[in-house]
């Protein structure tokens, strides 16, 4: 598939708030069905592999949707380059170092458990 | 080229414009969406805890109930509730569902009214 | 009746100011306008363009006691007092209420508001089914009078990049159109983060628009059909 290039932020934000959305219900049933959510169930639930790869496109699905809104943000306010690329910059390093981190963490959490 | 009015005034007082209800849902959306990005690294952090331990896991609720970790929690709840809400009115609308002007005029009122609602039944439960 | 007015005269370069007047009515005032012709009698100092005085030229676009509306068929009964008058937000100001829409018509230009057609012209027109002809409802009556582009937030922070719910109305009326053959030129251009994209779908232009047209909607079947063609 063709993606346009002014097109892209606005089809991956729409696809990543989809993506939350399904995430949203997950953990809305993990509250709702089942036993109450205990640390024992939480960890058990959040280390297995499927858990802490959910954990982190969680967190991924979070970053991109939040880059995208900070950017369009930024267009419409910020105007002056360089106030705008350092913003945009300070934005993406944070959001980056986020899911790197979870993803570090989780993956500690995976070998622990192995 | 240069246009005439180089150095023209513009009227942009944004207090003296009345903004539709769709507006207001709009920059509901705005605002909630930078509290939610400033929410993130918190959520972050909060994950890492709940998986440390379980003494760090149990201690988790009780922290929130310190006011200002309340009152944090009360605007976050709304902030996640009104992003989500509007969120959704905004792909429904993409795909031709209540794009025409009378049901989203609704469609806005019922976004920021829920989520309102939302907030405040989070501020009873955490007040009770 | 009071009126309140934004006054701006170029030439004094004093700060832009609102002027109270007061005003009786007459029997034969029904719109805004009737009552602003009669002002500019008693103060001709006071500016604003009209010129059909009946929604149908879109010159005597304001901003009526906060929302963005054609003066001609703004019925007098519906207004609060005091009714206050502001040039269209976000625009250049000429004199008064007078605002320069050079900008805004050059984004009515750049979307190229013709029909595109190379093929070799039929004898006598190029024929339209009911259905086809149908897809031009609500998308051709456009007066470009700007209350929705002045009204839109997207084109008050970006008006010299992002062509604005007028603009991109009058690009989707020709998108849709049976007879043009540009399309996938005319979909390629708007493809960008400024010129269709900072749209929000606010839909303030929908809000204010005199002739009841929905420029949001048009901007929704402008990004569909964007998705259609780049899957």
């Amino acid at each position: 598939m063709r993606v346009f290039v002014g097109q892209r932020a606005w089809l991956l934000q729409r696809a990543s708030a989809l993506a939350l959305l399904l995430f949203l219900a997950l953990g809305a049933a993990l509250l709702l069905v089942g036993p109450p959510l205990t640390y024992e169930r939480w960890h058990a639930l959040a280390t297995s592999l499927p858990g802490a790869v959910i954990i982190v496109l969680l967190f991924a699905a979070l970053s991109l949707h939040g880059w995208i809104g900070a950017r369009d943000i930024v267009l419409d306010y910020i105007h002056s380059m360089p106030a705008r690329l350092s913003v945009l910059g300070i934005i993406a390093v944070i959001l980056f170092a986020i899911v790197i981190r979870v993803a570090l963490t989780m993956a500690a959490h995976l070998s622990l458990v192995t | 080229m240069r246009s005439p009015t180089g150095g023209a005034p513009k009227f942009l007082n944004l207090f003296h414009i009345r903004f539709p209800i769709g507006a207001m849902a709009s920059i509901g959306h705005r605002i909630s969406g930078v509290l939610l990005l400033i929410g993130l690294p918190l959520l972050a952090l909060t994950l890492e805890r709940s998986l440390s331990s379980e003494v760090a896991f149990e201690s988790l609720w009780p922290a929130v109930a310190s006011p200002w970790w309340g009152l944090l929690l009360v605007i976050l709840v709304w902030a996640a509730a009104q992003h989500v809400l509007a969120g959704v009115r905004h792909l429904l609308m993409d795909i031709g569902i209540g794009s025409p002007l009378a049901q989203a005029r609704t469609s806005a009122w019922a976004v920021i009214l829920t989520a309102a609602i939302i907030a405040l039944a989070t501020a009873i439960r955490w007040l009770a | 009746m009071h009126i309140r007015i934004y006054r701006y005269d170029p030439e004094t370069g004093a700060q832009p100011h609102m002027q109270d007047y007061t005003i009786e009515l007459e029997s034969g005032d029904k719109k805004l306008l009737d009552v602003l012709m009669r002002l500019k009698n008693i103060d001709d100092s006071l500016s604003f363009r009209r010129s059909c005085r009946e929604g149908v030229c879109g010159s005597d676009a304001m901003n009526i006691n906060g929302r963005n509306g054609l003066a001609c068929i703004t019925a007098l009964s519906t207004l609060k007092e005091p009714v206050v008058l502001r040039p269209l937000p976000g625009f250049p100001v000429i004199r008064d209420l007078v605002v320069d829409m050079t900008q805004f018509f050059a984004h009515y230009h750049e979307i190229k508001p013709y029909l595109i057609n190379d093929d070799v012209p039929p004898e006598r027109e190029r024929l339209q089914t009911p259905e086809q002809r149908e897809r031009l409802n609500g998308l051709y009556e456009c007066i470009l009078c700007a209350c929705c582009s002045a009204f839109c937030p997207s084109y008050w922070w970006n008006p010299d990049k992002f062509i604005g719910p007028a603009g991109l109305l009058q690009a989707y009326r020709f998108i849709v159109d049976s007879r043009d053959t540009a399309t996938a030129e005319r979909l390629a251009y708007l493809d960008d983060v400024y010129r269709l994209y900072r749209c929000r779908t606010i839909m303030n232009c929908t809000e204010v628009c005199p002739k009841g047209l929905s420029p949001s909607h048009a901007i929704e079947g402008i990004r569909l059909e964007l998705v259609r063609a780049s899957s």
